[in-house]
């Protein structure tokens, strides 16, 4: 219950990145040609092509799922939470979410698996459901979402690639 | 009369048990049995299921070439750290279990088969291997493996394939049997009744700390949270070399204070 509890409130948390605020910054930046300290502030329409990956460790688990926190770099930098349920022999949903710094992103992905030996991976989509802050109105769909679960401790890699609309 | 329709009725019945639909020819008849251990609900367990299989005349079965078990849904596999490592069917018939990684072991068991001549009476195959193979398909794969002694000197190797099932069976393992011959150019063995475990009840994996190599008991598939009325459903199917086919079903019943 401890886990969980921990694990709650760290659900909760924005994670804070300074890295992805100055990719931000350097992406708003470069596409209106102003100051990086005004363009991490600024919410711009366009097209993001994502290429993050992330590292994560388990902080609890509940029946079929397994909640994972860890740090994302990439295009897109920060904290990141997710929640992989194991919904059969061969196949995982998940429930991704990312904070980098002001904003968030909230993805769902669904992904063959096939466990092997002491590695398990995961092949499959995600799509982007939403986004709060520099992020709001985020949405994509048919990004590529793949990975691995260490099935000693349960850690999970996961990389994730495609376009992603702002 | 009322004693000749009860009795008619009663035949009728039973033959309808043991008969495979349509087909009151094929005599054969299997009964199957499952357990955990232990038995909690939402915890790591051992799973033990066996089989039997007979006919009606008291004879062997036909050779057993193929063997679909359903088990229960909610049998969960996310925390398993069973079959860690995998082991290569080459090296498993090469050199039998000692030629698989420890980590690949998924549990043991026994079987007991019927040679076609002598005797009659069945031979126990007393030690029957479960480990991880290779899963090309993705799914898990188990592969079974027994060295046959006298009468039967001949190792029988096998491999099923766990694949996600619907309804009250969440997956189901899928294995064809290879044909085991008794003596060359002689008749195929016939199995009688196997006995093993996924779990694991006296296995022992091994991991690397701090540059030493330390004993610990791998966690296995749990039990599903819930039980369902009735029990938690297992069922087999069984297919013959004559092409006959039967059926049987189980339920490990629900933890004393879940019933």
């Amino acid at each position: 219950m401890a886990a969980r509890d921990v694990a709650h409130r760290g659900w909760l948390r924005l994670g804070a990145c300074s890295t992805a605020a100055l990719a931000l910054a350097a992406l708003v930046s470069a596409a209106y040609g102003s100051a990086p300290s005004r363009a991490a502030t600024a919410h711009a329409a366009g097209t993001v092509s994502l290429n993050d990956t992330a590292h994560l460790h388990l902080t609890s688990h509940h029946s079929f799922t397994l909640n994972e926190q860890g740090s994302a770099s990439g295009t897109i930098a920060g904290t990141i939470y997710i929640h992989l349920n194991v919904v059969s022999t061969n196949r995982v949903t998940a429930e991704v979410n990312l904070y980098p710094s002001g904003g968030s992103l909230t993805g769902y992905a669904t992904a063959g698996y096939r466990p092997s030996g002491g590695v398990a991976s995961f092949n499959g989509t995600m799509s982007v459901a939403r986004g709060s802050g520099r992020y709001r109105g985020a949405h994509g769909s048919g990004l590529s979402f793949t990975g691995t679960i260490q099935r000693t401790n349960d850690a999970v890699t996961v990389h994730v690639s495609g376009r992603m609309s702002t | 009369m009322l004693r000749l329709a009860t009795l008619a009725a009663l035949t009728a019945a039973l033959g309808c048990v043991l008969a495979p639909a349509g087909a009151y020819a094929i005599a054969e008849q299997a009964t199957l049995q499952a357990s955990f251990s232990p038995d909690r609900l939402g915890e790591p367990t051992t799973i033990t299921f066996g089989f039997h299989l007979s006919t009606t005349e008291g004879t062997a079965p036909p050779p057993l070439i193929g063997l679909d078990l359903r088990m229960p849904a909610g049998l969960n596999y996310t925390t398993t750290t069973l079959g860690l490592a995998i082991c290569q069917p080459a090296a498993l018939i090469a050199d039998g279990l000692a030629g698989c990684p420890a980590n690949s072991r998924l549990g043991y068991g026994s079987a007991l088969v019927e040679v076609p001549f002598g005797t009659g009476a069945g031979h126990e195959i007393p030690e029957i291997q479960a480990v991880a193979g290779p899963s090309p398909g993705g799914n898990l794969v188990v592969l079974f493996y027994a060295n046959g002694l006298y009468p039967v000197d001949a190792q029988l190797a096998f491999s099923g394939e766990v694949l996600p099932d619907t309804g009250r069976f969440g997956s189901q393992l899928t294995a064809t049997v290879p044909l085991v011959t008794s003596v060359p150019g002689g008749p195929d063995v016939s199995i009688v009744s196997v006995t093993s475990t996924i779990g694991p009840s006296h296995l022992t994996y091994y991991k690397h700390v701090h540059g030493r190599l330390v004993p610990f008991r791998p966690r296995g598939v749990s039990v599903p949270e819930r039980c369902p009325r009735g029990g938690f459903p297992f069922a087999a199917e069984f297919t013959f070399q004559d092409g006959s086919r039967t059926s049987a079903q189980t339920m490990v019943l629900c933890p004393p204070h879940h019933r």
